[in-house]
């Protein structure tokens, strides 16, 4: 894939995007001029920047929607939704197209169809006369595009064609060649578009024969609208269906292309009146038709040769010493073949020319032989034979020497130079084109993206080296100690807590530029909302109006990506059962339109977000019935219970308030999946909820998962972490405090009763809590699914910053560790999953 | 330039752009029996040739080019 390639793709979709937000906008503010100009430039943009490669599926579309901007530009169609909905269908469909490129680096012939569609419902939103005007390029005008099967049972005018010509293609046919008939009629305006038709007629692949002619009766001289297209061209090709697909792939549907079967070449004849000389039988086989060749009708259109026998030979001289060259070339070998096939074709075309059918047998013969061995020695060697004899038979033809029309062009006896100045100035044409876009892309790009983009899995790595590097840095100080206390060097031991701090110092701040690159803004999740927020909105029949703030707070790439699933949950559950349909508001006094917000916020070393509705809330009551008919309380719970707590039982699995489903919600799945999605990324979600407000649910999110801050507790002389996220606070407890209810033991802390656990009894640890002199025993308040217990250990050690790794292979069933870290001393720290263990 | 008005012929060189039209229209307009040589053209824009199939000026020259020619000639020579 090219660069310019690459950059039209990463363009096309930020345009996309840019479109579909401007298209949102336009919804709130459908007169904003501003927003209209924007949309436009936008759209206008994009169909020139796919015009730059051969993607005209694309370029279709992009041209409707582009006319249809600049028709409600100038006012002279309202915005309406309708629109705005096509116009997005079109934006999708070129993301779709996009795709194609980026996998194929082309775009499928067969997505023509699609994009005729498109561009025609597109074209169906102007008015009439619009309509008209850009597309009635074909006969076919407003109504949709007719099937090249209807068309291919009407017979193509082949009578038209001049009678030695069809003979010419009847051979052809029967040589098993597949002709199509064209019937090329371009769009009236098509001059403005910078088209030839005329040229691209003439570059028709296999053309045989063609004609112009007027669509309508020309007009007086003196009435003729120069830039207004008058006339269609009727074509017949050799060319392969694909090929002319591929060729007239701008203009789809201004062409329309039969395959032309041999008896309609035979039956236009007997049926032309002009036909003079009625030819006796259609003959049968190819062998009967070579022999035809040179007969009579050819020489009826047979041109005057005005160049003298010198000229001629001289021009066959040089053509014969061009193929020669040609065959003598060595650079490209896997071309041998080619060439040799062109070189056969022109001296056979010569033979023919010369009506020297021995020489043209000799010549298939050699050709033959030489593609069955791969070599051109044979050939080169037939050419010098025969030389002076092609020479000579060409200066005292036996035959007629001119050949048709048609195949003039494919024998270069006649105009050795105009055919070698022709194909120097194709080359040159594009090149200079491509010059000039080239030069535009190099402006646009003056102000260039000075982001690059990585590869994620790169990163990965650079985050485990600085992982790797933490540890292995974390184990200087030891190192230093050792020195100190073993080796007796108190200096050395303080020169290498002094590097210690030099390198403890880089390589936090390397951890914490690699964190930033990690880092993405939450627009990455918002963005499609606008989007997702309008379309279920509408299906719906509500009137929403969606708030996004804080939308460039950033968060870990991880975490951004695993909250986009748990916030579109919630946001169509606002939209499902949160907001009512504008009756329903009416009638208690709110707004029409709802307000859905969904604001982002730093907050420490967090993210938290809210996605807040203005809707009806939730009524706790019906939670709790509904909760206790699934048996998800039991009726102590339901006594108890609070309305808050209440409300955030809709998180529980299997829940679901809704009195019907939808395909939006109501499977009673949805919020279960959002608690579990959040938790897993070490989050909490809390949702608050006023009956007829509205609701507010909030998300709160660690900014990185790469980190985890730990606190070392040590129980029976081994180290165990907990994670930062459950430590409430640490206390020492006298022994004497301690109450024993029943077969618990429990603590008065700041108030509260706090049930104890030993995490040695948790862990399967026989002994039991140590005191330390005091006859303290030291408890760690932890907090557990909205719960505070106290832990028993041993004793509290530093919070460290520490990478936690998975647990893999078969330790992966053990689930009151939530993973492992290194120690700078290489020892290995089990962190503990406090949920599982309680 | 790709067409060089003579006193009483225009002669086309190379390829005759669109923008010719317009001019050649006019010039048409005003000699009625003006000819018109195609011997040096390689290539006509098609507004180009909707102007001389409505005019149907005579032709001094033929374009060299066989294939332009033989398109040219059932153009301008619907009837032969």
């Amino acid at each position: 894939m090219t660069p310019l390639l690459e950059q039209f793709l990463s363009e096309s979709r930020e345009f996309s995007q840019g479109i579909g937000e401007k298209l949102m906008q336009m919804e709130d503010a459908p007169s904003d001029q501003g927003l209209i100009n924007e949309l436009f430039r936008l759209v206008h943009t994009l169909k020139g920047n796919s015009g730059l490669f051969t993607f005209p599926e694309m370029t279709r579309v992009l041209h409707a929607g582009e006319d249809l901007l600049g028709l409600v530009r100038n006012g002279q169609i309202a915005y309406s939704r309708e629109l705005a909905d096509r116009l997005l269908d079109a934006m999708d469909f070129v993301m779709v197209l996009c795709g194609d490129i980026e996998t194929t680096e082309r775009i499928d012939a067969s997505r023509a169809q699609d994009s005729g569609r498109m561009a025609e419902s597109l074209r169906a939103l102007m008015p009439e006369a619009q309509t008209v005007q850009s597309d009635s390029a074909t006969s076919s005008g407003k109504s949709p595009k007719p099937t090249q099967d209807a068309h291919a049972a009407e017979l193509p005018p082949l009578a038209e064609v001049p009678e030695a010509m069809r003979i010419e293609a009847l051979r052809q046919c029967h040589q098993g060649e597949t002709l199509h008939w064209i019937c090329y009629t371009p769009a009236p305006d098509c001059f403005f578009q910078g088209d030839d038709p005329f040229f691209s007629v003439r570059q028709t692949p296999g053309l045989l024969w063609g004609s112009a002619k007027p669509t309508e009766p020309l007009p007086p001289l003196a009435e003729l609208d120069t830039y207004r297209c008058l006339l269609k061209f009727h074509l017949l090709t050799r060319a392969s269906r694909e090929e002319l697909d591929e060729h007239y792939r701008y203009v789809p549907d201004q062409v329309r292309i039969v395959r032309v079967e041999p008896r309609w070449l035979s039956l236009s004849e007997d049926s032309s009146a002009e036909s003079t000389q009625p030819v006796p039988a259609i003959p049968q086989g190819a062998d009967g038709l070579a022999n035809l060749l040179p007969a009579a009708p050819l020489q009826k259109i047979a041109e005057p040769s005005n160049s003298t026998a010198d000229d001629k030979a001289a021009a066959l001289e040089s053509i014969l010493s061009a193929q020669q060259q040609i065959l003598m070339l060595d650079d490209r070998p896997d071309w041998g073949v080619g060439r040799l096939k062109a070189v056969g074709s022109v001296l056979l075309n010569l033979a023919k020319a010369a009506g020297d059918q021995v020489a043209a047998s000799e010549v298939e013969a050699v050709l033959a032989e030489c593609l069955a061995t791969g070599q051109s020695s044979l050939l080169v060697l037939w050419l010098e034979a025969s030389r002076d004899h092609l020479i000579a038979s060409h200066a005292a033809p036996p035959g007629p020497p001119a050949p048709t029309p048609s195949n003039a062009a494919a024998s270069p006896s006649k105009e050795p130079k105009e055919s070698a100045s022709e194909t120097d100035a194709d080359p040159a044409k594009p090149a200079t084109d491509e010059a000039i876009k080239f030069g535009r892309r190099a402006e646009d790009n003056a102000t260039g993206p000075r982001s690059l983009k990585v590869d994620q899995a790169k990163i990965d790595r650079l985050m485990n080296l600085i992982g790797e590097l933490v540890v292995s840095k974390n184990a200087l100080p030891y190192l230093a100690q050792r020195a100190e206390a073993h080796y007796g060097v108190r200096e050395l031991s303080r020169e290498i807590k002094g590097e210690y701090s030099v390198i403890n110092r880089i390589a936090d701040e390397m951890q914490d530029a690699i964190m930033q690159v990690r880092m993405m803004t939450v627009s990455f999740v918002f963005q499609r909302f606008p989007r997702m927020v309008r379309d279920i909105s509408r299906k719906l029949g509500k009137e929403v109006q969606l708030v996004l703030e804080g939308e460039q707070t950033e968060a870990d790439k991880n975490i951004i990506e695993s909250l986009a699933d748990p916030l579109i949950h919630i946001v169509r559950n606002s939209l499902d059962h949160g907001l009512e349909t504008p009756e329903v508001r009416r009638a208690c006094g709110k707004r029409e339109t709802g307000t859905l917000t969904i604001r982002a916020a730093q907050e420490a070393d967090r993210v938290v977000i809210e996605i807040t509705d203005d809707g009806k809330g939730i009524d706790p009551a019906i939670i709790k019935r509904k909760a206790y008919e699934k048996g998800l309380i039991d009726e102590a719970a339901l006594e108890r219970i609070d309305d808050r707590e209440a409300v955030n039982l809709i998180f529980a699995a299997g829940l679901s308030t809704a009195e019907v489903i939808s395909d939006l919600s109501g499977r009673g799945v949805g919020m279960d999946v959002v608690r579990s999605a959040v938790q897993k990324i070490n989050g909490t979600v809390v949702i608050e909820s006023v009956l007829g407000k509205g609701t507010s649910i909030r998300i709160s999110l660690p900014l990185s998962m790469a980190v985890t801050q730990v606190m070392i507790v040590e129980s029976d002389g081994q180290l165990f972490g907990v994670p930062m996220d459950n430590v409430v606070e640490t206390v020492r407890v006298p022994r004497s405090d301690l109450r024993a209810i029943k077969q618990s033991l429990t603590a008065v802390l700041r108030g509260r009763i706090v049930p104890l656990k030993a995490l040695n009894t948790l862990l399967g640890i026989s002994a039991g809590p140590r005191a330390n002199s005091d006859d303290e025993l030291a408890v760690l308040l932890v907090q557990a699914g909205g719960e505070v217990l106290g832990l028993l250990v041993d004793g509290f050690n530093e919070t460290i910053g520490l990478i936690q790794k998975p647990l893999s292979g078969f330790l992966s069933g053990l689930s009151a560790y939530s993973g492992s870290a290194l120690m700078g001393d290489g020892s290995v720290l089990m962190i503990l999953n406090i949920r599982e263990i309680v | 330039m790709p067409i060089e008005f003579k006193r009483s012929s225009a002669v086309f060189r190379d390829v005759v752009s669109v923008e010719e039209a317009e001019g050649l229209l006019e010039w048409l307009q005003r000699k009625p029996g003006a000819k018109v040589d195609l011997a040096s053209c390689s290539h006509l824009h098609t507004a180009n040739l909707q102007v001389l199939m409505t005019a149907r000026p005579r032709l001094s020259g033929w374009p060299e080019n066989a294939q332009l020619r033989a398109w040219l000639e059932t153009a301008l020579n619907p009837g032969a």
